[in-house]
């Protein structure tokens, strides 16, 4: 029970950044390697606004998801729409560089000593045996419906169908009457809110440091793997799926005798995305037909 | 030998081309460098910003700038700094000005060893001021030894670097074989037969849990888990200790933001049991958890610094430290070790060594001589508690 409410905190939180890396990279086929500089900087400045300037949290949240959204678009329109059209790889070069400009721009801006949104005590109520704050229930339901809304608006209503029709052909779309650029800015900024959302989760939750932040779309991406590129509930569903098998290998008590040493739960993601390549490159969830 | 006698201005240019060069070669390492890039030009401006007046004495300084550990390393380059202004103000060494090159360490070995690498064999520092952390001192010291110049560090206490580090290698900052000694004592004063402990696995931490383990006993350890760096969720681990009966829990993280992680999850888990911490854990960043870390035990050296004249001068310098004026208080006395060390027995890494061994030095932090392990002789252990926000001294715990 406790575990899998371990699951669902840290499947939450990686589920925010996979459907972020989902609409970018599975569905534009475009790589944003800044996507782990967004999250720190959505968490940071919801921080500096509860914390430094002393707004109440809910607009903070707010502030935080804009700047989010406002930096998603400014990495696009600077850093990926002038090389996109030239290469779909420039980006790859474009956003690693853009990233280390926000790593610098976060650490001037927040210095470095961890940064907690919500510091001090927390609620604590009891499952039968399991524990779980009242925080952690609010996370870990409004990320479930933000993701639930994206994915359902993507795969299911007719806007998502164009922007699915975007991400196939630009070109076709532009010519079907579709506006594919501003398509594009919407998607990005999405993934931009939807990082930023993390951090934020981050933020309550945890800790915020000017760490790298790399390793944080490790498991995003694993989940992305397995879940099939463009398909947005396989990459949700997979990132759950891996915090679950994450808890379980380390925490199980495997066959009545041994535990596996916690130093592996890292590796459990990496695993995931070798096993996939090799036994299913195109992930669960991709069907061989066309869904409108 | 040319870059010697070309003048600050142009000798840092063509330091830059090197490194530019260098980094188009290692393209795929970029992702790992890129804050040292950022880190080493920050220091390249700032050294070269320096009125360029001839000779300079060039002090070196490794520590975490970026990463999970800068708070630390942040105030530990502030503490450099003040020293290094203040023998200058008083016109230098012998008559020299003093001038500091710094370099990210990002408390790792990697980083830790390319710093030295630059810092002994392109700036030619005198000496080294650091790491902060274990991994960047014994990856930082074969480099040193072999360029024969002083590394004092301030801040890393592993025991590795008793028995693995040079003649050429000091610290002013006690071993953890001193540290285990202390908390097995605690633990045997307070009764604790069931210990449950969790450690990042990085070289401080180990090091002091072997340490602790030795002097413990494996047998009063119930539950002894090891996390890869950097990871902030524990409540798989804490699940399973759940099942378990224990009477304390050691909380061992190479950073304060990971210590306040691991202390909140513990209590949202329900536990009630007391929890220990070392020096990591004496840290704001902790106290800020607030009902959480209500109670914490944290058994380190005694609070250096505060409330002297040294944290007013530190604080309207610097601002409010990053972590604790601690770091700042064991930078600056070990920055001035080794100007002193240079004064006594001149800018020669072998006589400057031959002086670091007979030295008694009475800085911030208390009166201290090297061992002839080049560890320090002279600072206690305190047990101290956070109360309501703050953290305070309870009880002596010497170790003799």
């Amino acid at each position: 029970m406790q575990l899998l409410i371990n699951a669902l905190i840290a499947g939450s939180f990686a589920a925010l950044l996979a459907g972020g890396l989902a609409l970018v990279y599975g569905v534009l086929g475009v790589f944003n390697l800044a996507l782990g500089q967004s999250v720190l900087f959505g968490g940071y400045i919801t921080w500096w606004l509860t914390q430094v300037a002393g707004w109440p949290i809910l607009p903070a949240i707010a502030g935080g998801i804009l700047s989010g959204a406002l930096l998603a678009w400014f990495t696009f329109e600077v850093f990926i729409a002038p090389f996109y059209k030239h290469h779909r790889f420039l980006p790859l070069v474009t956003t690693i560089a853009w990233s280390m400009i926000l790593d610098g721009i976060i650490l001037l801006l927040f210095e470095e000593r961890a940064r907690s949104i919500l510091p001090g005590t927390r609620r604590l109520i009891r499952l039968g045996a399991a524990h779980i704050t009242v925080q952690q229930i609010v996370l870990i339901v409004v990320t479930l419906l933000l993701l639930c809304i994206v994915a359902w608006v993507l795969h299911s209503t007719s806007f998502g169908r164009r922007i699915r029709a975007v991400a196939e052909h630009p070109q076709a779309a532009l010519s079907l009457g579709i506006p594919s650029p501003v398509l594009h800015r919407i998607l990005f900024i999405v993934s931009g809110i939807l990082a930023a959302a993390g951090g934020i989760f981050l933020g309550i939750d945890q800790n915020l440091s000017p760490a790298f932040s790399f390793p944080l779309t490790i498991r995003a991406y694993a989940a992305i793997i397995a879940g099939g590129k463009g398909n947005i509930w396989g990459a949700i569903i997979c990132a759950y799926a891996i915090a679950l098998l994450e808890q379980l290998v380390v925490g199980v008590h495997w066959f009545g005798f041994f535990y596996v040493p916690a130093g592996f739960q890292a590796t459990i993601a990496l695993l995931v995305i070798i096993v996939f390549l090799i036994v299913r490159p195109q992930g669960l969830f991709s069907s061989g037909r066309r869904t409108a | 030998m040319t870059i010697k006698r070309l003048d600050p201005v142009s000798g840092h240019l063509l330091l830059f081309l090197i490194i530019l060069l260098s980094f188009c070669r290692l393209f795929p390492l970029i992702l790992m460098k890129r804050l040292l890039a950022l880190g080493i030009f920050s220091a390249m401006v700032l050294s070269a910003c320096q009125p360029a007046t001839g000779d300079t004495i060039k002090l070196g300084y490794i520590g975490p700038v970026t990463g999970d550990a800068a708070a630390l390393g942040k105030d530990m380059l502030h503490g450099v700094q003040m020293a290094i202004e203040e023998a200058n103000a008083k016109g230098g060494v012998n008559g020299t000005k003093v001038e500091l090159v710094a370099e990210d360490g990002r408390c790792n070995g990697t980083d830790g060893a390319s710093a030295a690498q630059k810092l002994v064999n392109i700036d030619r520092v005198i000496a080294i001021v650091g790491g902060l952390c274990s991994s960047e001192t014994l990856a930082a010291s074969p480099i040193a030894e072999a360029g024969k110049v002083v590394l004092l560090s301030p801040g890393s206490s592993s025991p590795a670097i008793t028995t693995e580090a040079g003649d050429f290698v000091f610290r002013n900052y006690p071993s953890d074989a001193l540290k285990a000694v202390a908390m097995a004592k605690y633990v045997k004063q307070k009764g604790y037969k069931k210990i449950a402990i969790i450690s990042e696995n990085t070289d401080y931490c180990t090091g002091l849990r072997d340490a602790v383990v030795k002097q413990v006993g494996a047998a009063g350890f119930v539950f002894n888990e090891a996390v890869e760096p950097g990871t902030k969720d524990f409540r798989t681990l804490f699940t399973r200790l759940q099942k378990m009966d224990f009477d304390a829990f050691i909380t061992n993280a190479n950073s304060d933001g990971i210590i306040a992680v691991m202390v909140q999850q513990f209590r949202e888990q329900g536990f009630t049991q007391p929890i220990i911490g070392a020096d990591t854990a004496d840290s704001q960043v902790v106290v800020d958890t607030g009902a959480a870390a209500q109670g914490m035990q944290i058994i380190n050296v005694p609070t250096a610094g505060e409330g002297k004249a040294f944290e007013k001068t530190f604080t309207d310098a610097f601002g409010k430290p990053q972590s604790s004026i601690a770091w700042g208080a064991y930078a600056y006395d070990a920055a001035n070790i080794l100007l002193k060390a240079v004064a006594d027995a001149g800018a020669d890494g072998t006589a400057m060594k031959d002086a670091l061994y007979k030295m008694t030095y009475t800085g911030i932090v208390g009166t201290i001589h090297f061992d002839k392990y080049g560890d320090p002789v002279g600072i206690p252990y305190v047990v101290k508690e956070i109360k309501d926000g703050k953290i305070v001294t309870v009880q002596d715990l010497p170790i003799n």
